[in-house]
This record gives structure tokens, C-alpha cells and sequence, in this order.
């Protein structure tokens, strides 16, 4: 290996500029950005998990500069969806966002080989760039010794070595940006074959350079992919004259083959051979014949049947955990509330603004911030697995059945933060490479139980089912909550096997995945974004929550009731406290009385009422606003003792026949609903903007309406005849 | 002798001598390190296959590990 004179460039820092974070999947680019900018965008153990590209800013030696985090990529041959915007970024075709001035090249130090090749491709770009070296402790604790010195003279750039995970991570960069600046690579270093050059350069000069857009620096870049795949399908760029450049690529491919070159692997295989090469001077390895950790985890947790069983447990877990551990905080709260509204009720002279106050905002409030313990637990479940890298080990057991099915090994983790969102989880389907799988995924995605659900699911579990204790730590109304996150999965998976057969089959991508060794999570950085989900359910809800309450109270309070004569004389008779009596018909009178009592026959079959009606209509802003409505509208509704909503619902009786108006079934009813409908405008437009069509989304809206509606109305009567006749 | 990825056992070390699979998912595992001449570890056989190439370890489900011939070589000392 030759070594050469690195071409320092210290003044591009003197200015404002952009600088992207560049590498494989899952090397720390993230964890890097964070610790420069101060955000706080998601990090965990499994590749792929930006999936957008994400703006910051930093300051180096007084000067701001913009900060780009990329997904990451295997290479520049863009396949997948959050590759591609990697590859787009790089090379500027974002006409309306700025191109990178120069780059960090994020080389994962435990993986050194597998890394450069993605470098390399960079490097052919010829931006300026600092290459970093993450995870140098791992490759420390692995025995792999790289000389960084050896490393920059071999590629002619910077090169630092650091712990992502470190506190003084910024700020050695920072310094290697300053001590070291950056350098502008030279192309081609990795020695491509003369066939290969020749090819490139015809391609280049016959095709790219005259019937596309491209940038020159990219051109043989896009060149080579179109050797290695030969076919245009792939490329994202409109071309003039197709069939010229399909047959200059198959003239191309022979001669290469004619030469002694395979035009599929002659690029990998030539830069991974001088990778090899170079690498040799610099990197050293100890022999270990030790089984690992990692090794010793994945004998159990890849297991055929071992694995599967395992995943499965996990969920169960989970669901029995968020469902008991964050009972005793929640009661924390809802006291909280109770005294605070009871406090400012107090204080404040009765009236419209006290209703208002107490009723409508601090009530509607109150039902919702209550599941906040539940949520946090959720996101804190679901963030330390990913964070051990488990996610990856259940993605390969679980491909087997999610192929049966019609969707992906790459499903399952888009799946599972459908749990705390179907809004990450419609995002994160960017990694899944087969357009027909994605779609799919996308598609079902929303029957994965919500963190918005729970509120619902939970009032309803504890107002009406038994709270008995079944086996071990399981308890009954446990039960039924996992029962239902399992019914949303049977949903998902049996709709996904009938899309299967109805969109058209194409070929199937087999099921590739790095496993990243398992790591202990980083426990601060989980707690952290845990807290942070939280609260942004508390202010997104909230905002929704306070505008629906505001209007809801005025629906029910307006227009105000005058109780006739005769109405004072039905309540003497019926020895009621008049009080209560006159609440009662405020509301039935009120405007949301009125509307909700007219549409109360197309949902009397599914054993509503009109109060759950309205609750219903306001659920379609988002879901957790249907408890918050409640709340306000039995809030409205004087009782003689302040009651929760809970005892509420339990106490409510239908005025003619004196028995219980909500039952088992109702409850049942409400919670299959709430499991099917799309009921989540933010979710319909993420879909648009995915699917970049509205076909897919007023799809998804009807049928899961549909199938809702009929849903419930069959549990209703199923309940009523099977569980309560 | 060459023998598909799928018929080798734990423990094993292989080089790999041929990619026979359709072109694109030939470029995925080149990309992740598994090109023809490297030598790997079978780290599980359970009908999918867990390959360790150098200091990546790649799952790899059954239909695509049928496409991968390797060869297998004697452990060095
Ligand atoms: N031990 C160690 N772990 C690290 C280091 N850098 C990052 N990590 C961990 O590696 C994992 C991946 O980090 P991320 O920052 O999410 O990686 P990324 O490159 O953004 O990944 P993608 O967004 O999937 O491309 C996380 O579990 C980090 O905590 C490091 O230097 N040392
Ligand atoms: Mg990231």
C-alpha cells in the first residue's frame, strides 16, 4: 500500500457548513449526532433505525454549523427506501435542501472491513470528509487493535478513533475537526480492473453524461450500479431513451464477461480485496476461541422452536407488566387530579368559568394524563429490548410465520412500535426493500394496540372485569388486556394473509439481516426517551384534549335547562335530590345531548349510548380523547359524591329499567372497536405521505370502519347471549 | 468439494466459492461481507442459518442459504 500525502483542509470550518453523518446501519451516527447537537433523536441496537433525515446544529470554534443525520446504509446502491435518502442526500439531488459541505464518515471499529466498503463508495463521491471510528471499546474488548495513523495515510483522510457512548465524544470531535480538518479523498483508490474502468467511463460518457441529471460526481457511482444490477428498474431518476441504455449496459456486461470479469460482483469483490489488502498494515486481531455472550444467547433466543416460544413470552411480559407496575401511579394521579379540581372548584366563585375550569378542562385532562405511568412503562419495555439488540434475533425467528402470511422478517419491528405508536411504526417500514411487503405492513399496522388504546382498553378492564387472580402473577383483567393486544395481532395477521391474495405477488425478498452483537443498553438514554414519549403524549393529547374539552363543555352545558313545574313535581315524587335531577336533563337537552341522542340508533346495536356516541365521534381526533369526553360529560352530570369515572360507568342505570346500563358487554363491545377502527387522522396522513397516494389511506379507513362496526355489534350479542343470558 | 450453505454443520468453517442467487440478493450479501473467498463460521444450523463473516454475523433464511455454495476448510491451528 502506498501511502500519500493527506490533503488537510482546516478553512471549510471557518465558515458555516453542513456536515452529514455518514455509515453502515446501527455504528453510532446517531448516538454522534445527539451528543453534538443536544437532540435527542432515537437510538437503539438494530440497523435501521433512522429512517429520515434529521437537522441540528452545532458550534465548532464559534462558528454554527448545520448538522445532517442520515440512515444508515450498506452501500450506495440504494435499495431501500431509507437507504435511498442517504444516497440522494450525498450527492445534492434535494434540490430544495442544501448538500453537504463535508462529512463524517462513521466506520464501526469492531466491523472494520464490512465499514470500508461503504467508505470506499463515499470516498468516489470526493467529499471532504473526517472519517470516525465508533465503538472503539468493543473492538478493544474484541482484541482488534487499528492503527488510525496507518488508516489516514492508506485512504488519505483524518481518522479518530472514540466511544460513541462516551461523555467527551463532542468534544473530540470537535477537536479532531479542528487539530486534524477534514480531507477531500481521491477517487478510485480501491484500483478497479481496466475492463471495469473502461466500462465505467463508457457508461459515463455515452449514457449518463448526456440522458440524466445526475451530478458528475455521482456518475460512476450509478454507473457501477447499473454494471453490477443491469437493470434501470431500480433508479429513481426519470430517463430519456430506456432501451439505448439497456443495450449499451448488456454490450457493456459481455465484454466485462468477456474479459474475465463477473459485471455482478467485479465492483464488491475489488474493493473488498484492496480493503483487505490495505487493512493489513493496520489492523491487528488476537485469536479468541472463547464463545461470547452473544454467541452463548443467540444457541437460546434463535432457537427453531426455543425462539418463537421466547418471543411470544416477551410480549406477554410486557403487557402483564404495564398493566400491574403502573397501577399504584396512576392512582397517584388520578388523586392528584381529584384534589386539584377540587381545590380550584373550591376557590374559585361558582359558575360558567368554575364548570368550565373544573368540568371541562381539569376533568378531560385528568382521564388522560392518568395513563401516562402506563405509557412511560410501555416506551421504557420496548426501548431497553431494542437496546439489547434483541429486535434483530426476533425479526430472523419470526420470518418464517410472517411470510406464511404475506408480510416480512423486517415487519416485525415496525410491528412492535405499532405498540407505542402506528406512526413511528409506519415510518420505520422504510427498511422493509420489497415494495408489495411494505405496503402490506403499512396496511395492517394500526391493529397493533396503540399506546392511545390503553386508556380506553384500561377504564373499561377495570370498571367490568373481575379483578381476580388466575394463575401466578396473572391476574383476569391482565388477562383480557393481553387478550386484547393479541386480538389486534389476529386482526393484523389475518388481514395481512388476505391482502396477500389480493395484491399481486412479486418476486419475494429472502430474509437478510445483520444480528449487532447485544449490548447492555445505554440505561440513561432509554429512561430519557421514555420520559420524552411521555410528555409528548401529555402536550400532544393534551392541546387536542383541552380544545375537545372546551367545545364539549359547551355542547353539554348550552342551551341552559329551565326545570318546569312539572319537572319539580316529577322529582318530589321520584324523592330525588332535585340537584342531580336537573344535571341530568341539562344534559339530555344540551346540545350534545341532542346530536348524540339522533345518532344514538346506528350505534344502539353495539350496546352504546349516546354519550359513549359522542365519546366515539371525538375519539376520531385521536384516540385517548374518548376517556377525556367521558370524563367531562359525567362530570357535567352531578352525582351525589364526586365519584371517578370508573364508579361512573359502573353506577350508570337506564332510567327505565333500573339495572346497570354499561356491562361486560358493552365493555367488550367498546374494546373490540376501539381494537379494529382507524380511528387516528395523524396515522391517515403519515399513510398518505408514505403511500404518496390517498387511495391507501381512505382504503384503510373504510374497511377497518367497517370491520369495527360489525365486529362489535357480533361481540355484543355473542356477550350478551353466551356471557350475561 | 463444494456443498450448499445449508448442509453444513455448527462449528464449521467455510469459504465461500459461489453466490448463486438472482442478481439483487447476490448484491445484498456481497455488501454485507459475504463475497466470494471469504471465510466464515456457521454459527447456528436450525434450517436458517446464522453466518459469521469476519466480525459480522449474518441471519440468513433457508431459501436464500440453499443459493450460497461454500466450501468448507479445515480449522488452522
Ligand atoms: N459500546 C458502544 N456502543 C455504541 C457506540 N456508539 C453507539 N453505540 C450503540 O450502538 C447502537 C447503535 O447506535 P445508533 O446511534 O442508533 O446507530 P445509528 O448509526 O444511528 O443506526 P441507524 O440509525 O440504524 O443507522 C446503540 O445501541 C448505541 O448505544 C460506541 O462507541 N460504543
Ligand atoms: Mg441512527
Amino acid at each position: 500500500m502506498s501511502n500519500q500525502t493527506i490533503n488537510v483542509q482546516k478553512e471549510l470550518l471557518r465558515q458555516p457548513s453542513t456536515i452529514a453523518l455518514v455509515g453502515n446501519p446501527n455504528t453510532g451516527k446517531s448516538t454522534i449526532f445527539n451528543a453534538l447537537t443536544g437532540l435527542r433523536q432515537k437510538i437503539a441496537n438494530y440497523p435501521g433505525i433512522t429512517v429520515e433525515r434529521k437537522m441540528g446544529t452545532t458550534i465548532i470554534n464559534g462558528v454554527l454549523h448545520k448538522i445532517i443525520d442520515l440512515p444508515g446504509a450498506y452501500s450506495l446502491n440504494h435499495k431501500k427506501a431509507d437507504e435511498r435518502i442517504s444516497y440522494e442526500t450525498l450527492i445534492g439531488s434535494y434540490d430544495h435542501e442544501e448538500k453537504p459541505d463535508l462529512l463524517l464518515m462513521v466506520v464501526d471499529a469492531s466491523n472494520l472491513e464490512r465499514n470500508l466498503f461503504l467508505a470506499s463508495q463515499v470516498m468516489d463521491l470526493q467529499i471532504p470528509m473526517l472519517m470516525v471510528l465508533t465503538m472503539s471499546d468493543i473492538a478493544d474488548e474484541r482484541g482488534i487493535r487499528i492503527q488510525s495513523q496507518q488508516l489516514s495515510n492508506v485512504w488519505g483522510v483524518p481518522v479518530i478513533s472514540i466511544n460513541a457512548r462516551s461523555k467527551q465524544c463532542d468534544v473530540q470531535i470537535k477537536q479532531a475537526l479542528v487539530e486534524q480538518g477534514v480531507a477531500t479523498p481521491k477517487p478510485f483508490q480501491w484500483n478497479p480492473s481496466k475492463p471495469l474502468r473502461q466500462a465505467v467511463e463508457r457508461l459515463d460518457k455515452e449514457w449518463l453524461s448526456e440522458h440524466t441529471q445526475l451530478p458528475e460526481r455521482a456518475r460512476p457511482i450509478e454507473a457501477l450500479r447499473l454494471l453490477a444490477e443491469g437493470s434501470l428498474e431500480d433508479s429513481f431518476y426519470q430517463y430519456s431513451e430506456e432501451g439505448k441504455a439497456k443495450k449499451l449496459i448488456e454490450e457493456l456486461q459481455n465484454t466485462l464477461e468477456a474479459q474475465g470479469e463477473n459485471p455482478t460482483a467485479a465492483e464488491v469483490v475489488q474493493r473488498y480485496r484492496f480493503i483487505g489488502d490495505s487493512s493489513e498494515g493496520s489492523v491487528t486481531k488476537e485469536q479468541r476461541d472463547e464463545q461470547t455472550w452473544t454467541d452463548r444467547l443467540d444457541n437460546v433466543l434463535t432457537h427453531r422452536v426455543a425462539g418463537p416460544v421466547i418471543f411470544v413470552l416477551v410480549l406477554l411480559v410486557m403487557f402483564q407488566s404495564i398493566f400491574s407496575w403502573a397501577t399504584p401511579f396512576m392512582d397517584m394521579i388520578d388523586m392528584l387530579f381529584i384534589e386539584f379540581g377540587a381545590f380550584v372548584g373550591s376557590s374559585l366563585p361558582a359558575g360558567l368559568l368554575n364548570s368550565l375550569l373544573v368540568d371541562g378542562i381539569i376533568a378531560g385532562l385528568g382521564g388522560v394524563v392518568i395513563f401516562l405511568p402506563q405509557i412511560i412503562f410501555l416506551f421504557l419495555f420496548i426501548y431497553f429490548l431494542e437496546g439489547t439488540g434483541y429486535m434483530a434475533r426476533a425479526a430472523f425467528v419470526m420470518d418464517g410465520f410472517m411470510t406464511k402470511v404475506g408480510l416480512h422478517g423486517r415487519s416485525v419491528v415496525p410491528l412492535m412500535s405499532g405498540f407505542a405508536c402506528a406512526i413511528p411504526g409506519i415510518m420505520a417500514t422504510r427498511t422493509i426493500e420489497n415494495w408489495r411487503d411494505r405496503l402490506i405492513t403499512i396496511m395492517i399496522l394500526p391493529f397493533m394496540a396503540c399506546s392511545a388504546r390503553l386508556p380506553v382498553y384500561a377504564v373499561m378492564i377495570a370498571a367490568f372485569v373481575p379483578d381476580k387472580r388466575v394463575i401466578g402473577f396473572l391476574t383476569l383483567q391482565g388477562l383480557v388486556f393481553f387478550g386484547l393486544y393479541l386480538f389486534g395481532i389476529v386482526m393484523a395477521v389475518g388481514s395481512a394473509a388476505v391482502m396477500k391474495r389480493i395484491f399481486p405477488t412479486g418476486k419475494p425478498t429472502p430474509f437478510l439481516m445483520e444480528l449487532p452483537p447485544y449490548k447492555w443498553p445505554n440505561v440513561s438514554s432509554v429512561v430519557i426517551q421514555s420520559l420524552e414519549r411521555g410528555k409528548i403524549f401529555v402536550t400532544e393529547a393534551g392541546k387536542i384534549i383541552v380544545a375537545i374539552s372546551i367545545i364539549l363543555w359547551v355542547l353539554a352545558s348550552f342551551p341552559t335547562y329551565e326545570p318546569t313545574a312539572s319537572d319539580l313535581a316529577d322529582m318530589d315524587a321520584n324523592g330525588q335530590t332535585s340537584e342531580q335531577m336537573i344535571s341530568t336533563l341539562q344534559l339530555n337537552q344540551s346540545y350534545a345531548g341532542t346530536f348524540g341522542q339522533w345518532i344514538e340508533p346506528a350505534i344502539e346495536p353495539l350496546g352504546f349510548d349516546w354519550k359513549i356516541g359522542i365519546g366515539l365521534l371525538t375519539s376520531f381526533a385521536a384516540r385517548e380523547v374518548m376517556v377525556g369526553t367521558l370524563n367531562t360529560i359525567y362530570s357535567i352530570e352531578e352525582t351525589e359524591e364526586q365519584l371517578g369515572l370508573i364508579e361512573r360507568l359502573r353506577s350508570e342505570t337506564d332510567p327505565e329499567t333500573g339495572l346497570p346500563k354499561y356491562t361486560l358487554a358493552t365493555a367488550l363491545s367498546l374494546m373490540i372497536f376501539f381494537a379494529i377502527a382507524m380511528q387516528c387522522m395523524s396515522t391517515l396522513a403519515i399513510v398518505k405521505r408514505e403511500t404518496n397516494s390517498w387511495k391507501w389511506p381512505l382504503v384503510m379507513f373504510g374497511y377497518m370502519t367497517v370491520l369495527a362496526y360489525f365486529s362489535a355489534w357480533i361481540t355484543y350479542e355473542w356477550a350478551n347471549t353466551f356471557l350475561l343470558g | 468439494m463444494i456443498v450448499p450453505l445449508t448442509t453444513t454443520k455448527i462449528g464449521e468453517q467455510v469459504r465461500v466459492s459461489c453466490l448463486n442467487c438472482t442478481s439483487e440478493d447476490t448484491c445484498r450479501l456481497q455488501e454485507l461481507g459475504c463475497v466470494e473467498g471469504a471465510t466464515g463460521t456457521v454459527v447456528s444450523n436450525q434450517k436458517n442459518i446464522i453466518l459469521q463473516v469476519g466480525e459480522c454475523r449474518l441471519a440468513i433464511t433457508h431459501p436464500l442459504a440453499m443459493n450460497i455454495l461454500v466450501e468448507p476448510v479445515s480449522k488452522k491451528k
